[in-house]
């Protein structure tokens, strides 16, 4: 459904990445050379970074259960969540505890709103820094692909590109609707 | 009187006599600083569990359940030791950080004793191995068990080459869009690319890249992708797609071949919703050729998800010969906690009240008379089966927190 329209969007983050981030000669020199030569998504990873611009999230003032408990496995926002609850460890659902650090590369997932039924793209960011958080663990694998499909796979430990690799918890960042294409 | 004394004298003798024998004999004082050594010969039955939350991984024997030692692994949770071709070794890659969670990084590839389990030497190899929950594929040991390749991931992949034999880094090889490594032939390996290729990688004497290649498409990335979670019986490796279709892939020859792929389900199967899940879900027990995957019942999006079953398989005839049910993890673990012996009206009971998870992953071991060993990580339990008739022999007490990788070595 959203898959091509999720594809672009990697492409394009992968794109912004390789140009933007430190290792910004080496990606972008592998990029240029291997993009088009292969078809290959070589970065096919998200970047929630602020220099993205980004939509405002929806109205989650109606969501009621589950659903709308950003402590709860079940939260609409984790479906393809991994890891433990930053909102459990200290954190909220998009922000990370203190003495962590959000990761600056991440997988991506498509959940659907519960109330307005759109489809959204979601980031989930590791934090990171510290020892495991090791409350409310949670593991959904809607549109979870393996790890050779890296921006959506669940199970790399995506604390890149942060000071450490250390796994702390997880956040999940509304980036946009996912429309058709 | 006097025989009356002579009878005392003989009952005080007695006496003396079965005091004397109590005292214990003289007995060599303990030594300290004694430290066991592993048999020279491994069991038939030997596993290695690793534990995410405990950082180590624990080398047990399948029979009796006994602990027998364990390998640290730093800062990493899941880990994969990888026996020597010799048997003399373990080959481990792991991450450091010199404050713990913090401070620089190292990663190294760590060689350790087989016998004393002593550290022998290491290699520090770029400080960007990947660390993925599976451990599939993170790394692995050339077919000649020269060169030892990691996985890299900064997001950009690549394989670190380890010389194991001169103990030094050789090489970082790119593999842009592909991911994992696996043995493929003497000095070769090949890694998963996402438009549905492999990327062959072949190396020189001296550990280099001497050539990379991709091969042609045979699985398809976005309709049924292949996960990572495959199985190798000599020089056919078994992917099986999220659909549970088996991709052969035979890597013999100079160039890989594929053969026709064929699916682990019946009609009656997909009707029942029966799907491949689990984080290690393939074992494969090469003398016999009988393929082993944990199954579950459910949708599109379980392709993790744990198994209560394991369907079994002849990779020759591509047909299924057996189903083996898996005992509650849950269950198994609460009779453990209670001092209760499996087999009885209490066990029967819990295994139907309390809920069944389902098991992570499998792993069989490759003598003849094979164990089939079934973890769960929440709470820890790994359950020990007669591989060839299905049987369940016993559990494995106290196996650790957060049982992680599984692996017959």
């Amino acid at each position: 459904m959203a898959e091509r329209n999720v594809d672009s969007w990697l492409e394009a983050a992968a794109r912004r990445l390789a140009s933007t981030t430190s290792r910004r000669g080496f990606l972008a020199r592998m990029g240029t050379a291997l993009f088009g030569a292969a078809s290959l998504p070589l970065l096919p990873v998200a970047r929630a970074g602020a220099e993205s611009p980004r939509e405002a999230g929806p109205d989650e003032s109606k969501l009621q259960g589950a659903a709308g408990d950003p402590t709860n496995c079940e939260y609409w926002r984790y479906c393809a969540i991994d890891g433990f609850l930053s909102a459990c460890c200290g954190g909220t659902h998009s922000s990370c505890p203190p003495g962590t650090e959000m990761s600056r590369v991440t997988w991506i997932g498509t959940c659907r709103h519960p109330v307005d039924g759109k489809d959204y793209i979601i980031s989930y960011n590791d934090c990171c820094g510290t020892s495991f958080c090791g409350r409310c663990i949670c593991n959904r694998n809607e549109g979870d692909r393996p790890v050779y499909l890296a921006g959506r796979s669940n199970d790399i430990n995506w604390c890149m590109g942060t000071s450490t690799a250390a796994y702390s918890s997880t956040v999940a960042i509304v980036l946009g609707v996912a429309t058709e294409s | 009187m006097r025989r009356c004394l002579a009878f005392l004298r003989s009952v005080a003798t007695l006496a003396l006599v079965a005091s004397c024998a109590s005292v214990p004999a003289a007995r060599a004082a303990e030594p300290l600083g004694q430290v066991r050594t592993l048999p020279a010969q491994p069991g038939p039955h030997w596993v290695w569990v690793s534990d995410i939350l405990l950082k180590r991984a624990a080398l047990i024997d399948a029979d009796g359940g006994s602990f027998l030692g364990m390998l640290p692994g730093g800062g990493s949770g899941i880990l994969a030791p990888q026996r020597s071709r010799d048997g003399r070794e373990f080959y481990q890659a792991e991450t450091y950080y010199a404050r713990g969670t913090r401070g620089e990084r190292t990663d190294i590839v760590s060689i350790t004793d087989a016998l004393t389990l002593q550290p022998k030497g290491e290699v520090v190899i770029p400080p960007k191995r990947c660390e993925h929950t599976s451990w599939v594929a993170g790394s692995a040991l050339s077919d000649d068990g020269r060169f030892f390749a990691v996985f890299n991931m900064n997001p950009a992949t690549s394989l670190s080459i380890v010389d194991v034999a001169e103990r030094r880094f050789v090489a970082e090889i790119d593999t842009p869009g592909c991911s994992l490594v696996y043995a493929a032939g003497t000095r070769r390996f090949l890694s998963l690319c996402a438009n549905g290729t492999a990327l062959v990688v072949t190396l020189d004497e001296r550990g280099r890249e001497a050539s990379k290649a991709h091969t042609e498409i045979w699985f398809d990335p976005k309709a049924d992708p292949v996960t990572e979670k495959a199985a190798r019986r000599g020089d056919q490796w078994f992917f099986v797609s999220f659909e549970g279709v088996v991709h052969p892939v035979d890597v013999s020859g100079p160039a890989l071949r594929f053969a026709e792929p064929w699916s682990l389900l019946s009609d009656a199967d997909r009707k029942e919703s029966w799907r491949v899940g689990g984080m290690q879900q393939l074992a494969l027990h090469a003398a016999t050729g009988r393929l082993y995957a944990l199954m579950h019942q459910g949708g599109v999006d379980t392709h993790k998800a744990p198994g209560t079953k394991v369907f079994v398989y002849d990779v020759d005839k591509r047909e299924r010969v057996e189903r083996i049910d898996l005992r509650n993890p849950t269950a198994s673990f609460v009779l453990e906690r209670i001092a209760m012996p499996p087999g009885g009206a209490i066990d029967w009971l819990l295994q139907r009240a309390l809920p069944n998870h389902g098991v992570e992953r499998i792993a069989v071991t490759q003598d003849d008379a094979p164990v089939l060993v079934a973890a769960t990580a929440f709470p820890a339990t790994l359950a020990v089966y007669d591989a060839r008739s299905g049987a369940y022999l016993r559990d494995v007490s106290e196996v650790g927190i957060a049982t992680s990788y599984v692996a017959a070595p």
